[in-house]
């Protein structure tokens, strides 16, 4: 591979990043090339010794999608965030994969549990209005309470997504500090 | 040496070179890759995630020969990690060498 084909294989395996990002990430590595070339390096010397340019492009964008979700922790930011750390190698996909799943069933689980609270209170109300035969009103009053508590459940949950989101982020930071990709 | 081992490491080593003088992409990769052995590109991610982090800034300079060549500086905030940095690393390697020499002496 020569020099040209490194750069076209690098810009186009950098997806997703700004286009001033790619430029600077390419423009370093022109520099690279020249400072070998002037050494008397060939072309196919350096490419050897630089790795595989799309490596480096999973690497450098693992970086990119946990800066951005970083700096804003939506879910959206966090899954591509997620899934560029999965991409670095096999170890990643073990230790980032199977404790994600694990968190998000029990945070999925609680918000379920959250929304069914708040739901089934539907259920007696509609027995109010329609005037059914067996309606009670205690039935009523319990499904009113435990629709509060379902409330309070999903505002609660909101937080604790929200911290657990920021905590996994800082997780995945950790892990491409650590551990390495196939490089 | 696994691979696996060094990725944790190499942000120490480019720390450490860039605490007395600043030093361009190239010439650090060179001082590195003199003493361990891994692929020449995986710095860059590393010089890019420090600098993000603040840890160091960089600044362009043109040069005599050849092109404009980008130096990298170690700030305030890349010192205090650094000296983090090296007290962990010289713990950790004062245990992993105190138990190889306990074993030594066994056998």
């Amino acid at each position: 591979m020569n020099r040209d084909r490194f750069m076209q294989e690098l810009r186009s395996s950098l997806v997703r990043l700004t286009e001033a990002e790619k430029d600077d990430i390419l423009r370093d590595f022109q520099e690279y090339f020249d400072m070998g070339l002037t050494e008397g390096k060939t072309e196919e010397e350096i490419v050897a010794a630089l790795g595989s340019p799309q490596q480096l492009a999973k690497d450098l964008q693992a970086n990119y999608h946990v800066e951005q979700a970083q700096a804003h922790t939506s879910t959206g930011n966090v899954f591509r965030a997620i899934w560029a750390v999965i991409g670095l190698g096999f170890l990643n996909l073990i230790l980032v994969l199977g404790p994600f799943i694990a968190i998000a069933a029990a945070i999925l689980a609680l918000w379920i549990a959250a929304f069914s609270f708040i739901i089934q209170l539907a259920g007696p109300v509609i027995q109010l209005i329609v005037g059914a035969d067996d309606f009670y009103l205690f039935h009523l009053f319990a499904s009113i309470t435990i629709a509060g508590i379902g409330i309070l459940l999903a505002l609660g949950m909101y937080f604790v997504t929200i911290y657990t989101l920021r905590w996994f982020v800082r997780y995945l930071a950790f892990n491409i500090r650590i551990v390495k990709g196939e490089s | 040496m696994n691979s696996q081992f060094k990725k944790g490491v190499l942000e120490l080593c480019v720390l450490v070179l860039l605490e007395k003088q600043d030093l361009y992409g190239y010439e650090l990769i060179k001082r590195i890759t003199e003493k361990i052995e891994i692929s020449e590109g995986s710095i860059y991610p590393i010089l890019r995630r420090i600098l993000k982090q603040g840890l160091c800034t960089s600044y362009l300079q043109e040069s005599t020969e050849g092109p404009s060549r980008k130096y990298y500086q170690l700030t305030a905030e890349g010192k205090a990690h650094l000296h983090e940095l090296k007290a962990e690393y010289r713990a950790f390697t004062y245990g992993v060498n105190a138990l190889m020499e306990e074993e030594k002496e066994v056998e």
